[in-house]
């Protein structure tokens, strides 16, 4: 991924940051921040489509973290945010705690979802995984419909105001898109650098040669699970945006459809690439409130999209931008630099290895 | 949504007297153990079909589910048109096997050593046959007709009436059972679907057209599910939704049982048949949970479930 760090020179450092992968961020992130001032009605846009984008697009990033990464499909993680959204709910309206440690509160419960699922999960591979993280997150679904000291079943737990911190009011709907924007980053950080760190070193060697890891003195299932655990954390953090989008909790948020629509987020913006789960969320976003427009069938639409582009895109949305750039760069042939070929060559090796990802 | 446990007071075909007076005071566990085995056996004909496609081609289909409703549907239909309940089972077979063999042809066949990728693109078919279902069938429950004669109650020692088309389906499911495990085990078919399954390009090599034996098992597999939906169509009314539930069931009774096998699915389904029965009666609101529970310790215990091999 950032390799390029390490073949320029140690004094030009910072040109170690401007991959292409970076500028993209970049990009997306600045238009991120000018979101808020260039559509025309705010109050259309910003909860609908930029904060929806937002909760599911993180949700989505960290069942793309553990399928690059951990190779391990996991659907459960849109029920690691409802539990965390439970938990707010629960804490706040319910007890009567205060919000911030509400909030603390509520991650660790959704972490420690993950990490008990993983607890059952983590010795079954591949295909096995994906259906049993399914079958877990029905369970929680058909116990929240029904536990109704707990969960007020069907009804769910209303109303979830969103908190004003003091220096910070989420009842306004910028300060909330902006306060929801950061989390996303924040989350989009930590997979960033859990990734490059040691730890992230190790889980990926155990996605590739699991046996060989266990051989070198590595605990496979321990790293699986502190991945599975770390990735049930950030669902939750989307699980902390999506509470307050909705102000409310109830079981719709971990039922099928919801569990599916995340999958469909990550596949559609790329299940190879951290980012790309955002444009997902903004396809998805813009599809449900638009398609409802012109037909009533929008899933129809939706899952036509969805096997458009397992299809003919298997790296999602963000697998166009290397072909654009092959394309580009075949017409400027003569006037590549070595520094753009070096990013091509990135991209194209990014490429095969989300192949061999898609394989496993 | 997922109303998929109906109870021991749906059958209706007790007369009250004897549910009220007889059965429930004196002893009811031989009927709940009775009531559990003929679930099991609506269980156990979709899921004999998931765990023959993953048994033999090594991919999930998770439009399972939406071959069992949508064979359900279409077998409501016929039953209706022609009254005749045996047309509406062949209907909802056919239909459903139909779909099955369209979903292969068109859309996996070409990815079929990418088991991810197969469950994806089955994932989006089910979204879609989940929407398309509710615009024509809608919301409403239906329940396929079946004839007057069969709607009688027959007196079982130590259980007291029992409607006979319980009984009838349970036979149904055995006899298929058998039916399936022979062919694979006995016949030509069945050596030359069991040689595709250990080394494809080599029976390949031996002249056997494996791309037609994968074709017709995807379609046979799709089948069972949808003569399970006329079956289930029968005793319970048929729901949308019911595809995400009879999905989930069938994922949890190959789990449960061991992925590709017949036995162990049949196994399978009669356990998650007679627990969910029994946790309806003794904890009704968290039946459903009990259900997965049962998953979550043959999981722990022996994770490639009863009669699975080791993966």
């Amino acid at each position: 991924m950032s390799t390029f760090s390490s073949s320029t020179p140690r004094t030009a450092n910072w040109r170690g940051w401007v991959t292409a992968q970076n500028v993209v961020v970049a990009v997306v992130l600045l238009a991120a921040i000018i979101f808020p001032l260039v559509v025309d009605r705010p109050r259309f846009w910003l909860p609908n489509i930029g904060v929806r984008t937002l909760w599911m697009g993180t949700i989505a990033m960290s069942l793309v973290f553990l399928n690059k990464y951990v190779g391990l499909l996991s659907l459960a993680q849109m029920t690691f945010a409802g539990i965390c959204s439970y938990g707010i709910g629960y804490f706040s309206v319910t007890m009567g705690l205060p919000i911030i440690p509400s909030i603390i509160l509520s991650l660790g419960v959704g972490s420690f979802a993950g990490w008990l699922t993983a607890l059952i999960a983590v010795r079954t591979k591949a295909i096995y995984f994906m259906m049993i993280t399914l079958a877990l997150s029905q369970v929680f679904y058909s116990w929240a419909s029904q536990a109704i000291e707990v969960t007020n079943a069907r009804r769910g737990i209303a109303p979830i105001p969103r908190p004003d911190f003091g220096f910070i009011n989420l009842n306004d709907i910028t300060t909330f898109y902006y306060f929801a924007l950061f989390l996303a980053v924040l989350s989009y950080a930590i997979f960033r650098y859990t990734a490059k760190s040691q730890f992230g070193l190790a889980i990926q060697g155990i996605k590739d040669s699991p046996e060989r890891m266990s051989a070198l003195g590595y605990n496979v299932n321990r790293y699986r699970t502190a991945a599975l655990t770390l990735a049930a954390f950030v669902a939750s953090i989307g699980g902390v945006i999506l509470v307050f989008d909705r102000n409310q909790v109830d079981p719709s948020f971990v039922s099928l459809d919801a569990t599916l629509n995340i999958l469909v987020v990550a596949v559609v913006g790329g299940i190879g690439s951290l980012g790309g789960v955002f444009i997902g969320g903004l396809v998805f976003s813009l599809l449900q409130n638009f398609a409802q427009d012109f037909t009533d069938r929008y899933m129809t639409l939706t899952g036509l999209v969805f096997i458009g582009v397992l299809l003919f895109f298997p790296t999602g949305l963000v697998g166009l931008g290397p072909i654009i750039r092959r394309l580009f760069s075949k017409r400027a042939k003569t006037s590549t630099s070595a520094e753009s070929s070096e990013t091509l060559d990135a991209a194209r090796r990014a490429g095969t290895h989300n192949k061999k990802g898609q394989h496993k | 949504m997922y109303v998929s446990v109906y109870t021991v007071t749906n059958t209706k075909n007790c007369t009250d007297k004897n549910v009220r007076n007889g059965v429930r005071t004196v002893d009811i566990w031989p009927l709940i153990l009775l009531n559990g085995l003929t679930l099991g056996a609506v269980y156990f004909v979709a899921s004999s079909g998931l765990t023959l496609i993953f048994g033999l081609m090594r991919v999930i289909t998770l439009a399972h589910g939406t071959s069992f409703l949508f064979g359900g549907y279409l077998g409501y239909v016929v039953a209706v048109a022609t009254e005749n309940w045996i047309l509406g089972l062949l209907a909802g077979l056919l239909a459903a096997g139909l779909l099955g063999l369209f979903t292969h042809q068109v859309l996996i066949r070409r990815f079929q050593d990418d088991d991810m990728r197969v469950a994806l693109i089955t994932l989006g078919v089910a979204v879609i046959g989940t929407d398309l279902m509710l615009a024509v069938f809608g919301g409403t429950a239906t329940q396929v007709p079946f004839p007057q004669n069969l709607q009688i109650a027959v007196d079982l020692p130590g259980i007291g009436d029992y409607p006979l088309i319980r009984l009838i389906i349970l036979a149904i499911a055995i006899v298929l059972g058998l039916a399936i495990y022979f062919i694979i085990a006995k016949t030509r078919f069945g050596s030359i679907v069991r040689a595709g399954v250990d080394d494809a390009p080599m029976t390949s090599a031996t002249g056997v057209n494996v791309r037609v034996v994968f074709a017709v098992i995807f379609a046979v597999g799709s089948a069972l599910a949808g003569l399970a939906g006329v079956i289930s169509g029968t005793l319970f009314p048929l729901l949308p939704g019911q595809d995400g539930s009879y999905l989930l069931f069938s994922l949890v009774v190959v789990i449960v049982g061991g992925m590709g096998s017949i036995p162990g699915a049949a196994i399978g389904s009669a356990l998650v048949g007679i627990v969910s029965q029994f946790a309806l009666v003794l904890a009704p609101t968290y039946a459903f949970v009990l259900t997965f529970a049962l998953m979550v310790i043959v999981l722990a215990v022996r994770p490639q479930g009863i009669m699975g091999r080791p993966a």
